[in-house]
C-alpha cells in the first residue's frame, strides 16, 4: 500500500493510503481515527464531541466499502487541502466552523508555543491581565 | 507582553535577535506560522492589544519600538505609540486608542475560503522547504502568493528560502510597487 504524509494542521503522521486518485486520498476506515482523530459513528463522522452527519447524497463519495475519502470529507467541512503529488503529502487546514468565526468573534485565539529553551507558554496563562502581543520575524 | 517569532527557520534564525533584546517577557517561536495564521497577520511587525477578558481591542498595528528619521538617520524611541499603549494601560476600554467595531472590521476582515486555501498552500510549501525540497516548495508558495498577494508574510518567508529574482522573477522593490500586493503595512491610524 502506498505511503502518504498527512499534515493535519500541526500533527504529522505517516499513513497507508488505501487509494490515491489524483488529489483524492482514501484511507482504510480502520486507520482513520489514528491518522486524523475522526471516526465513523452511527451519528456521522465524529471527533472530540463534534459529529458531522454524512448526507445520503454524498455517502458514496465519502465511504466505499471499508474506505473513507478524506479529501471529499474536507470538502464537506470546508477544510482547505493542499497536495504535493511528488512527495505524496497532503496538508489539511482547519474546518469551516473553526476558521469562519475565528477573528470576527474578537476573542483572541489561544495558542501554546515553545520559547528558545523549549518551555511552553500559552496566551491563556495571561488571562486577567492586559496583553501586548507582538508578531515579529528575522526575515 | 508576549512576543511571537513567525519564523520557519526556527531557533537558529531568531536566537540572535532574542539574545540581543534581553527580553523580560515570554518570547515564543512559531516555526509553522500557525499562530500567524490564527491572527491573520499579513506582515511583521504586527501588534495586538488584548484586554483582561481575552478580547482583541486593537489589531495588527505595524509598529516598531524605534523609528529612524529618514533625513538625519537618527534613531529614536517611538514615543507616540508608547504613549498610546500607556494610555490604554491606564484607561482600559476608555482609551481613545481602543478600536471600535468598524475599525476592527477593517483590520480583521472576515476570512474567505481563499484565505485558508492560501494558508494551506503556504504551510505545505513551508514543510517542503523545511525538509530540503526548496524547488518543490516554490510551487505551493506561488499558489499562496497568487491567492493572497496582499499577504507579505507568505512572500517574505518564502523568499528567505531562495533567491527572489531567480525563483520569483521579481525584486523586493518591484514587489512593493505591485498594485496587486496592496500596502506593505496598513496605515497606523493612531489618532483618527
Amino acid at each position: 500500500m502506498p505511503k502518504a504524509t498527512l499534515l493535519y494542521q500541526d500533527a504529522e503522521t505517516q499513513v497507508d493510503a488505501a487509494r490515491i486518485d489524483g488529489d483524492q486520498l482514501w484511507l482504510a476506515l480502520s486507520g482513520l481515527e489514528a491518522a486524523t482523530g475522526w471516526d465513523l459513528e452511527p451519528e456521522g463522522v465524529c471527533k472530540s464531541g463534534i459529529c458531522v452527519p454524512v448526507p445520503d447524497a454524498r455517502r458514496s463519495e465519502l465511504i466505499r466499502d471499508d474506505l473513507f475519502n478524506l479529501t471529499a470529507f474536507a470538502d464537506l467541512i470546508q477544510q482547505p487541502v493542499a497536495h504535493d503529488k511528488k512527495n505524496s503529502i497532503w496538508y489539511f487546514g482547519p474546518a469551516g466552523w473553526e476558521w469562519k468565526s475565528r477573528l470576527t468573534s474578537r476573542h483572541a485565539p489561544d495558542f501554546t508555543l515553545p520559547d528558545l529553551a523549549g518551555q511552553s507558554h500559552s496566551l491563556s496563562e495571561l488571562r486577567g491581565k492586559k496583553v501586548f502581543l507582538l508578531f515579529w520575524a528575522s526575515w | 507582553m508576549l512576543t511571537v517569532a513567525c519564523d520557519a527557520k526556527g531557533n537558529a534564525a531568531v536566537e540572535p535577535f532574542i539574545a540581543a533584546a534581553h527580553q523580560q517577557h515570554p518570547s515564543v517561536i512559531d516555526q509553522q506560522l500557525l499562530v500567524a495564521e490564527l491572527y491573520d497577520t499579513r506582515n511583521v511587525p504586527a501588534a495586538f492589544w488584548i484586554d483582561e477578558s481575552g478580547r482583541i481591542v486593537r489589531a495588527a498595528d505595524p509598529i516598531y519600538a524605534q523609528r529612524r528619521n529618514r533625513e538625519t538617520g537618527e534613531v529614536a524611541i517611538n514615543t507616540e505609540y508608547l504613549d498610546a499603549v500607556r494610555d490604554w494601560v491606564a484607561k482600559g476600554r476608555g482609551s481613545a486608542f481602543v478600536m471600535d467595531a468598524s475599525r476592527l472590521d477593517t483590520r480583521l476582515p472576515e476570512l474567505e475560503f481563499d484565505d485558508v486555501t492560501a494558508a494551506a498552500h503556504f504551510h505545505l510549501g513551508t514543510y517542503l522547504a523545511q525538509h530540503g525540497e526548496a524547488a518543490e516548495a516554490l510551487v505551493y508558495f506561488k499558489r499562496a502568493h497568487a491567492l493572497r498577494p496582499e499577504n507579505w508574510t507568505y512572500k517574505r518567508q518564502a523568499w528567505s528560502f531562495g533567491d527572489i529574482e531567480r525563483d520569483y522573477g521579481t525584486t523586493f522593490q518591484e514587489a512593493v510597487k505591485d498594485p496587486a500586493s496592496g500596502p506593505f503595512y496598513p496605515p497606523l491610524d493612531l489618532t483618527d
